[in-house]
């Protein structure tokens, strides 16, 4: 693309050991301005939610009282906006310090970030106006107004450009580097983006050409079925795009913070591997109960599901053992007398190992999705939100905290304003999500649905819920009391934390000098992705279509 | 680990132990799936399949223009439901104190859902049954169980579908077999 570049001067700035540079400042600054202040709405509204479901427990909320549009705000806040601003900012982040180079460019990186905060100010606005209650799954033919669709749109492919500017960046790196091994930190970044521009191109097509046409009154009809087929391309490697950056965390950083290496850098790359290949082609196990798709299909993309709890719990096994090196270097002895040599009154590792430890969870009962004679029981109750409350809510969110408390002191220059609150709020979230989950989870083997106004006049609650739903509320409840303290950390320490913060960014930037290069051979790997996922999706994609009448459905406009 | 620095030509190096647990790892997971299998194959545990499509703005005109319970004979029975904002169309007059319809079955019927939608996206769950469906437009969703105990038994409307979504429903009383 670009022919060889002379260094240029910009790029090859030294970064400063202790403390941020006025680049990364603000653009990170601002990206994780727009996240955290998404979170704190976002899931301010959802322990109101369960409030609302619980049969004794009932408290209403002032604001959006309307549980529907009050559902799909929570969603889309916390799955979508945060979880892609944070990301974004902790991925140029972590790629500048880890390849000591700055981004390719800092206007383009800008540009990104005006592109996604337009969109999200775009379908934020439809969301509160009520334009949207269509949840963050948006099912057609249940029809959103077009600014909603317009605003995601810009997201994502704000998104891109972000995503665009990390593999020139590594580009550039690899020539000044020749034979060099990337650092793992930023292969993990390299793999969740492949993994995400691949897979947002599904969503992509579904809005621009079935939503947005329908939303804008072009067309008159639309395909359920296929656009959910289209949806679940993409919705599945979403909540690995969400995870990686806790693993590029739970790899490359902790190891640092705890002063020790890496069990296995290699077997690390492995793992990220995996996830980008496997994540995309499993999808239609959230479309088991479909009717449009061939029971061959959903077996086939059960079976991949497998395939990829292996890179977790390659991860598990990794992880672990790195841990278990730094709690003997602490002097743990014995078989476990690593586990209480770990700093579990550190809030930037204990946020991390809290997270850890509710992703047993979450990684067990999703395991359980996949099976689909569990998932007959399973799908569409309650049970579901209560899982990925586990991982995306548990170990995805404690994770995300926990890189926070370091990298808001560093951009700030400030120490963390209270850490006894930190911890607090901490392991308030652990036991918070985990009552909730597990809750949510028991309500949902009864027969509990999700996403249903239980609180609403006239409608059908079985006995076998009413402990299971109040005691959610109470998970919700420790949850709302660890998302204040959050808040005020934040404020704490933007504004009265006093001391000065000086520790180095946890970030490695050097690969071992046994890194495979295997690993980065991109085309070979982008090959491997289109070929399964031509398998994998063709047939069912032109299963879903029938170019016979029957298949169009007409729009439902939700206001 | 310790730093060998002699340059091995791109050799992965494997712990003992995590090698150990790797096998273990692929085994168990090789496990959970052949028990899926195993499960379809011995037990009869199926997911819905694509059966068929229907115009939705044509339902009136197909075998869902009466809804309701068809009986087959032998204890078979085939149900037409037309699932639509915000109610189950399954053919039957009589109804609970809170509104939602009502269908009898005997005891030990075999029943085959056939469910649709007319406007948007529903879905059809029998409670304590293995009835889990997703209910499109254009689509008919079909899943068959037996009724072996006898109770009440609420269908729920998990898929949200809009404003009334919570109140969607339909009960299936399932009648003791006479003399059993």
């Amino acid at each position: 693309m670009q022919a060889v570049q002379p260094a240029q001067g910009e790029s090859l700035v030294k970064f400063p050991e202790l403390v941020a540079l006025r680049s990364e400042k603000w653009l990170i600054g601002a990206h994780m301005a727009v996240a955290f202040i998404a979170i704190s709405i976002g899931a301010l509204l959802g322990p109101f939610q369960a409030f609302r479901r619980a049969p004794t427990l009932r408290w209403d909320m002032p604001i959006f009282s309307y549980y529907y549009q009050a559902l799909s705000i929570h969603g889309v806040l916390n799955a979508l906006v945060f979880t892609t601003f944070f990301i974004v900012g902790f991925s140029y982040f972590t790629t500048q310090r880890s390849l000591q180079r700055k981004l390719w460019s800092i206007p383009m990186a800008w540009v990104a970030f005006a592109m996604m905060a337009l969109g999200l100010l775009l379908a934020g606005f439809s969301l509160i106006t009520g334009q949207a209650n269509v949840l963050y799954t948006f099912y057609a033919p249940m029809i959103a107004e077009p600014i909603f669709y317009l605003g995601l749109t810009l997201v994502i492919v704000g998104s891109w450009v972000a995503g665009a500017n990390i593999f020139i960046t590594y580009g550039q790196w690899k020539r000044a580097h020749p034979g060099e091994k990337v650092p793992l930190a930023t292969y993990s970044i390299l793999a969740n983006f492949i993994m995400w521009i691949t897979c947002t191109l599904g969503v992509a097509v579904e809005v621009l050409f079935f939503l947005l046409p329908i939303s804008l009154g072009w067309v008159a009809t639309t395909d359920p079925q296929v656009t959910r087929i289209l949806f679940w391309f993409f919705g599945h490697p979403l909540v690995y795009f969400w995870l990686l950056p806790a693993y590029t965390s739970w790899y490359t950083m902790m190891p640092k913070q705890y002063g020790v290496t890496l069990f296995s850098d290699n077997f690390g790359r492995l793992a990220f591997l995996m996830i980008m290949i496997f994540s995309i082609p499993i999808g239609v196990h959230h479309l088991f109960s479909d009717p449009g798709i061939s029971e061959f299909a959903k077996a086939a993309h059960a079976f991949l599901t497998f395939v990829v709890a292996f890179p977790s719990l390659l991860t598990a096994f990794n992880i672990a053992a790195t841990l278990e090196k730094a709690g003997r270097a602490r002097g743990g002895k014995g078989l476990f007398g690593w586990i209480p040599k770990q700093e579990w009154g550190n809030p930037v590792i204990a946020a991390q190992l809290s997270g850890m430890i509710i992703f047993i969870i979450g990684g067990v009962t999703g395991i359980m999705n996949a099976s689909w004679n569990m998932n007959v029981a399973l799908h569409n109750t309650s049970w579901v939100p209560g899982h990925f409350h586990t991982t995306l809510g548990g170990a995805v969110f404690l994770t995300y905290v926990g890189i926070f408390y370091w990298l808001l002191p560093m951009l700030r220059g400030r120490k963390l304003w209270n850490k006894e609150i930190a911890l607090a709020q901490v392991y308030t979230w652990l036991i918070g999500m985990a009552l909730f989950g597990m809750s949510m989870g028991r309500a949902g083997i009864e027969g509990a649905p999700r996403r249903t106004d239980l609180g609403a006049p006239g409608v059908y609650i079985s006995d076998a819920w009413g402990l299971w739903l109040n005691l959610s509320a109470i998970g919700g409840f420790i949850l709302l009391v660890s998302l204040i303290l959050l808040i005020a950390q934040i404020i704490g320490t933007l504004f009265f934390s006093k001391e000065e913060y000086a520790a180095p960014a946890p970030v490695e930037t050097k690969a071992p000098a046994d890194a495979l290069g295997i690993f980065e051979r991109w085309r070979l790997w982008l090959l491997v992705i289109v070929v399964t996922n031509v398998i994998m999706w063709g047939p069912v994609l032109i299963q879903g279509l029938n170019f016979s009448n029957g298949f169009w459905a007409t729009p439902f406009q939700m206001r | 680990m310790e730093e060998s620095k002699q340059v091995h030509e791109e050799k992965l190096e494997i712990d003992r132990y995590e090698r150990t647990y790797m096998i273990l790892a692929a085994a168990m997971l090789g496990v959970f799936f052949a028990a899926l299998v195993a499960g379809a194959i011995i037990y009869g545990v199926h997911l819905p399949t694509a059966v068929g499509f229907i115009n939705p703005i044509l339902i009136d005109e197909t075998e869902f223009a009466n809804p309701g319970l068809r009986d087959m004979g032998d204890n078979h029975y085939e149900l037409y439901v037309v699932a639509q904002m915000w109610n189950y169309d399954a053919g039957t007059t009589e109804s609970t104190a809170a509104g939602f319809p009502v269908l009898h079955l005997p005891q030990g019927a075999v029943v085959t859902f056939n469910v649709t939608s007319r406007d948007v996206q529903h879905g059809f769950y029998v409670e304590h049954h293995n009835v889990n469906l997703q209910i499109l437009p254009g689509h008919i969703a079909s899943q068959t169980i037996t009724f072996s105990e006898p109770g009440t038994y609420h269908v729920i409307c998990h898929e949200y579908c809009g404003r009334g979504h919570q109140t969607m429903g339909m009960v299936l009383i399932v009648d003791r077999a006479t003399g059993a």
